[in-house]
């Protein structure tokens, strides 16, 4: 019925890798912070995929998950935040033009 | 082979897919979407249902609609006005590199000795009444932790986002 945990762990490195990618890649900020949702939730999935795998009864793995998604929530809010400010600067927000400390 | 691991999978693997390869991006954000209720639909099958009501509640209600708002609100919807990205516009760079890091970790998996482990098995019912317990015994620390952090986080965003006065 269920599937060995490899393929899982093979799915989360795949979905990490997906969004490692897009971050890389993309030149609007937005972009890049969904693709850091991205990287955030493949590992969120990692965590529970662990819990559900090695669990003894206990339910600390779900509990650790939903301390993790409350952080990553904070951190897409204050990062959109800071992609408006950018914007309202710059008046873009791509990330190559974003480069005032640059040497 | 379970079909239903499958289907999710690549629903999941699709909607990250299209998350970071459409132009427009409202079109990535739906992709997204798809994304996050692949990702909720794999916690239900890992009966963590209360997870999976969390990330639609969270991810789809909030952090979506957030973005739609930054989206809105920064008008550079198409993404594809003049500009490179941070690699120079090289995108096999970023693929390769993201590549080199899944193959990485794919090689590691097989090493393992975990792979072939099969769940532990059904949890009992009343798991959100025992993570309910659980939130309010051995982790109020971190709960009020994470209570200070969504405050500073809200404060910041408004401060952050605050319009200049001149």
């Amino acid at each position: 019925m269920s599937v060995p945990l490899g393929y899982y762990l093979v799915l989360g490195a795949v979905l990490f890798a997906i969004g490692l990618c897009g971050a890389l890649t993309r030149k609007n900020a937005i972009a890049v912070l969904m693709s850091i949702e991205i990287m955030f939730n493949a590992a969120i999935l990692n965590f529970v995929v662990f819990w559900y795998y090695l669990h003894n009864g206990a339910l600390t793995g779900q509990v650790f998950a939903l301390f993790a998604i409350a952080v990553a929530a904070a951190e897409s809010a204050v990062g959109l935040a800071l992609v408006i400010a950018v914007y309202r600067h710059y008046r873009s927000v791509n990330v190559d033009e974003m480069r005032t400390l640059k040497g | 082979m379970n079909v239903i691991f499958l289907t999710l999978s690549a629903v999941t693997v699709l909607g990250a897919v299209l998350a970071v390869t459409l132009r427009n991006l409202v079109h990535c954000l739906l992709a997204l979407v798809l994304f996050f209720l692949g990702i909720a639909g794999n916690f239900f099958l890992m009966r963590a249902d209360f997870l999976g009501a969390v990330q639609i509640l969270i991810y789809i209600g909030a952090v979506a609609v957030l973005i739609l708002f930054a989206i809105m609100l920064t008008r550079n919807i198409s993404g594809t006005e003049g500009g490179r990205g941070p690699l120079g516009g090289a995108w096999w760079l970023g693929v390769g590199i993201a590549g080199t890091l899944a193959g990485a970790v794919c090689v590691f998996v097989r090493r393992s000795d975990l792979v072939t482990k099969f769940p532990y098995g059904a949890t009992e019912e009343g798991v959100v009444k025992e993570i309910g317990k659980l939130l309010v015994s051995d982790w109020v620390v971190p709960l009020e932790i994470m209570a200070v952090l969504l405050t500073a986080a809200l404060i910041g965003a408004v401060v952050i986002a605050l319009e200049e006065r001149k």
